[in-house]
């Protein structure tokens, strides 16, 4: 297995915002997804995955309600709300732009400065 | 919207917390279990896969608390659990909870008390509309009283005032349900209420028209307590007539319960209108007399107006009436002081004294505060294992820091609450307190919302004082590090920190210590001062016999029938009568005075001499030694040529000589010349701290006074004489009330209030001073020995002796205790000029002062390390050695 990545910051937001897109997930759903997406090589806390759930709920850019899971347990599964996919959206715009740029620095070269 | 959102979302988490709690509880539970499913299917064993999952899941507490503090309902939720934790670990450890929560009652009640004075003496406002708008009138001549032509002229032609009110606190004779009595009532101007904007409970009060004609409004406002104690709370009492000065008044209404007149410590129990003062004062009437200084004058300034510009207004007025009337008026000055304590007669030593005290009430809390940081050191240090774990566990610094201080919080509310109560304990027993002379002195210190915020304001100051260097420390500490430790080995730096403070404590109460013995010195020193007269052993009474109607041949007469009943009572050395006593409230002044060649009185000499109208005997019976020339005899009447007494001061402040019997004086421009026929020794005649001021006796046969005062100088127990003497009055007029009946000693009592009152209240803070150090030195002490147990044991074990192991433990005490005196001594050096004002007389570098307070110390420092220090010497070597 290759080595894990650490989260950079402030991107669990986001990723969770992802993969709820998808399709309403309990908390340890959401990890798995991501990890799946990934395909494991992002680390997540997964400590931190619950307060930052917390946090977006607060600020009511995801949904929550209980519901049965595959093993018929009870679990809070969460969904992405209206103002929580303009959310997604800005924030991906933001995250490519960010990324390009980033590229762009570190693809230049001597010639092109 | 977003506000009311969040401020729902609150709520909901604040009142729904138990279900938010569940719910949270429910969910990371289902997400660990799905883990260890997962981890199960993967083939690993179930036990394994459980510590796994929760190895990887990290914290739960640490990711709840996360979540709860996304939801905003962390604050107070874990406020909740700082303070149950801090009141179980307060339960756990009695005695020192004990020991915080009565130092800091002590304290903080000390102080509140103080400041309830303070309060209702300076702070606490009367109760009128917008009090903050009064003013009142001082002058430069006579400093409260105002001439009542000068009031009008004042009242009538400043343009800064809404309105000025004259008054003056007037003895009166007022008949009730129980028969004559003799209180303390006010003349007051029509526009008095008015002014103040006070309204009557019932009826209604007089008014400007009232101040027309002088004898024509004979009416009455009853204070509420009268109405209630006099007149049995009559309903029907507006319109009855009363009968007030043996004359009839109608009650027009009754004052609200809460207003007792316009100074605090004169509550009158009637009001009646200034016209009415030839009636109420009848020997007296100066209603006309530009140079009778009788009436106080209260002022509500007009919005938008500074004081200063009111005094720049006054002053103008003044100028002129000063050309207008050079004679009185001579370079007249106004200026406004603050109401309620006859101006800064009363309210400048009152203010000076008060606050002093309160300075040193500071410095006990402050004790207390050192007392108790040193305790809580002690124990933080004994808990660093604990805090060590809970550091360990995951709690952050911060939270930490914020558990300790809740903690130190919770016992300085709880030793506030105390405290409070305490200082309501005491206060109630000083609402009681009478002094006892005829005055209506009295005074609420009961607690109001002022006091109740100063007693929680300085609990909570003092919780974060001697909270914040152990929660500091306690947040510094290394967990590892403290956990490897054996319990109980741990040095550290705080020993010094504790020195320290053991070294401002000493100090404090050095301090304080100092402050009460110069106090009781102080006091001491007034009990055996020369007072111009011995009060032991002479017995008074008072009647005043213009009120009760007699006119100048019927009151001479019946003056001179009491003597003589007086004088055959058994027992009775000598008898005499004056207008008044040294010493007493009732003090009069003349100013006029000039020596009989001189036609005028040169304006800068202007001397202030006291004057007192007194009867053959007098001296011999207050016990003043007379040291030339002769006492008047009972052939010095209206016939006789004028004569008076005078005092050494006298003769060289008015007549300079040291000689002044056979000189002669005038009473004033123009009046005839007077005889000096006798001198007198000094004495004091307004109070304990004045330097030898002049006085006059003048004989009563030739000048009238109606206001009498009986003396009488007997063996016999003062208690027995007065009763003896009141029925000899009452014998000859039984109708007249007599007051003021008491030993002279009893009398003295204003005369020596604040002397008293500083050493009480000193001795108190003293005493303070001295138990909070002890436990402080003690508890050192004690903390040493218990941490060295161990050194000492082996020291014993290899032979020290019992002086050396005492020598290990005391030497550093010993250094500590010497550190703080000096530094105390140098505090007292330094706060001379506070002392100064509360304390009488006194050189604050008193050497014998000094003296006793190191004394103090040493003995204090002595007793309090001495039971630790005997157990240091018990040490069993091998018990010590194996503990552990």
């Amino acid at each position: 297995m290759d080595k894990q990545l650490e989260l950079l910051q402030g991107t669990l937001d986001m990723l969770i915002l992802k993969a709820i897109s998808l399709g309403p997930l309990h908390g340890y759903g959401i990890l798995l997804r991501i990890q799946q997406i990934s395909k494991d090589r992002l680390e997540i806390q997964q400590g931190s995955l619950y307060p930052a759930l917390y946090r977006l709920e607060d600020q009511g850019w995801i949904g929550s309600e209980w519901g049965e899971s595959d093993n018929k347990r009870k679990a809070k599964y969460y969904h992405l709300t209206a103002a929580g996919k303009r959310r997604l959206q800005t924030e991906a715009e933001k995250w490519s732009r960010m990324a390009e740029v980033i590229e762009g620095i570190l693809r230049a070269r001597p010639e092109e400065v | 919207m977003r506000l009311w959102k969040r401020a729902g979302a609150w709520f909901e988490a604040t009142l729904g917390r138990s279900r938010m709690e569940r719910e949270m509880d429910a969910e990371l539970r289902f997400h660990l279990e799905a883990r260890v499913a997962d981890l199960v299917c993967g083939g690993m064993k179930r036990e394994e896969a459980k510590r796994r999952a929760q190895m990887e899941f990290g914290s739960f507490e640490r990711a709840k608390e996360e979540c709860r503090a996304v939801r905003g309902v962390n604050f107070i939720d874990s406020l909740v659990q700082d303070v149950r934790y801090s009141l179980r670990m307060l339960r756990k450890s009695p005695g020192f909870t004990c020991v915080a929560v009565l130092t800091l009652a002590l304290g903080i009640g000390a102080n509140t008390v103080v400041f309830g004075v303070v309060n209702a003496l300076l702070l606490r406002p009367l109760p009128v509309e917008r009090p903050s708008e009064l003013a009142f009138l001082e002058n430069n001549h006579y400093g409260a009283g105002q001439s009542f032509p000068n009031y009008q002229d004042l009242r009538d032609r400043n343009r800064t005032f809404a309105g000025l009110a004259g008054y003056r606190a007037s003895p009166m004779e007022l008949e009730a349900n129980a028969g004559a009595e003799r209180i303390w009532g006010y003349l007051a101007t029509g526009n008095y209420f008015a002014v103040l904007g006070v309204k009557a409970t019932v009826g209604r009060f007089f008014e400007q028209s009232d101040d027309l004609h002088p004898g024509a409004s004979p009416y009455a406002v009853l204070s509420y307590s009268a109405w209630l104690t006099r007149f049995a709370a009559d309903p029907s009492i507006v319109g009855k007539t009363i009968r007030i000065n043996r004359l009839p008044y109608t009650v027009l209404g009754v004052a609200p319960k809460d207003f007792h007149g316009t100074e605090l410590l004169y509550w009158p129990e009637v009001w009646v209108p200034m016209m009415m003062e030839p009636q109420i004062e009848r020997q007296n009437p100066w209603l006309d007399n530009r140079n009778t200084w009788n009436t106080w004058v209260i002022g509500r300034l007009q919005r938008n107006v500074s004081s200063r510009q009111a005094e720049a207004d006054l002053n103008g007025i003044a100028t002129e009436l000063a050309r207008r009337y050079p004679l009185e008026d001579e370079a007249l000055h106004f200026k406004l002081a603050k109401p309620g304590l006859v101006g800064d007669l009363l309210g400048d030593p009152a203010r000076a004294f008060s606050l002093g005290v309160l300075a040193l009430g500071g410095l006990v809390l402050l004790a207390a505060c050192t007392n108790l940081a040193s305790l809580l050191m002690a124990r933080a240090t004994d808990r660093q294992r604990e805090l060590a774990i809970r550091l360990a566990i995951g709690a952050g610094r911060g939270r930490v820091r914020r558990q300790i201080l809740t903690e130190t919080l919770v016992l300085s509310l709880a030793g506030g609450g105390a405290g409070f109560v305490l200082a309501e304990c005491v206060s109630q027993a000083l609402n009681r307190l009478r002094a006892p002379i005829d005055f209506p002195f009295q005074y609420s210190a009961n607690p109001d919302w002022r006091v109740f915020l100063f007693a929680l304001v300085v609990s909570i100051i003092t919780g974060g004082l001697f909270g914040a260097a152990p929660a500091w420390r306690a947040s510094t500490a290394k967990p590892d590090s403290v956990i490897k430790q054996a319990p109980g080995s741990c040095r550290g730096s705080h020993l010094a920190l504790r020195d320290a403070l053991v070294v401002v404590q000493v100090a404090l109460c050095s301090v304080l210590v100092c402050a009460c013995l110069l106090s009781l010195r102080g006091l001491r020193q007034s009990l055996k001062m020369n007072l111009g007269f011995e009060p032991q052993q002479v017995s008074v009474v008072a009647f005043e016999l213009g009120l009760a109607g007699y006119s100048e041949e019927q009151g001479q007469a019946f003056q001179k029938r009491a003597l003589q009943a007086t004088e055959q009572l058994p027992g009775v050395r000598s008898a005499s009568f004056s207008n008044s006593l040294p010493l007493s409230i009732d003090q009069s002044h003349t100013d006029m005075i000039v020596p009989a060649d001189e036609t005028e009185i040169p304006s800068n000499e202007r001397v202030s001499v006291n004057a007192y109208q007194v009867s053959p005997q007098f001296f011999a019976t207050m016990g003043t030694k007379l040291l030339a020339g002769r006492d008047f005899s009972w052939h010095d009447g209206a016939k006789a040529p004028q004569v008076a007494i005078v005092n050494v001061a006298f003769g060289k402040a008015v007549l300079h000589t040291d000689n002044p019997v056979g000189k002669r004086f005038r009473n004033g421009p123009g009046s005839p010349a007077v005889e000096v026929v006798g001198v007198v020794e000094d004495g004091k005649y307004e109070s304990l701290t004045e330097s030898r001021a002049p006085a006059v006796f003048w004989p009563i046969l030739q000048q009238y006074n109606s206001t009498t005062t009986l003396e009488v100088r007997s063996a016999r127990p003062a208690t027995e004489m007065v009763g003896e003497m009141r029925r000899a009055i009452s014998r000859l007029d039984p109708e007249l009330p007599v007051y003021g009946a008491g030993s002279l000693g009893e009398m003295l009592g204003f005369a020596y209030f604040p002397t008293r009152a500083a050493a009480i209240a000193l001795s108190a803070f003293g005493v303070l001073a001295i138990i909070l150090a002890a436990t402080g030195i003690h508890g050192l002490v004690a903390y040493t020995v218990s941490r060295r147990t161990h050194e000492i044991g082996i020291r014993m074990a290899l032979g020290a002796r019992h002086t050396q192991v005492l020598r290990l433990v005391l030497t550093r005490t010993a250094a500590l205790l010497a550190l703080g005196s000096v530094f105390g001594a140098i505090l007292v050096v330094a706060m001379g000029r506070v002392m100064a004002t509360i304390v009488y007389e006194v050189e604050s570098r008193d050497p014998l002062v000094m003296i006793g307070v190191f004394l103090t110390m040493a003995l204090l420092g002595l007793s309090a390390s001495w039971s630790p220090a005997r157990r240091a010497t018990r040490v069993d070597p091998i018990v010590a050695l194996r503990y552990e």
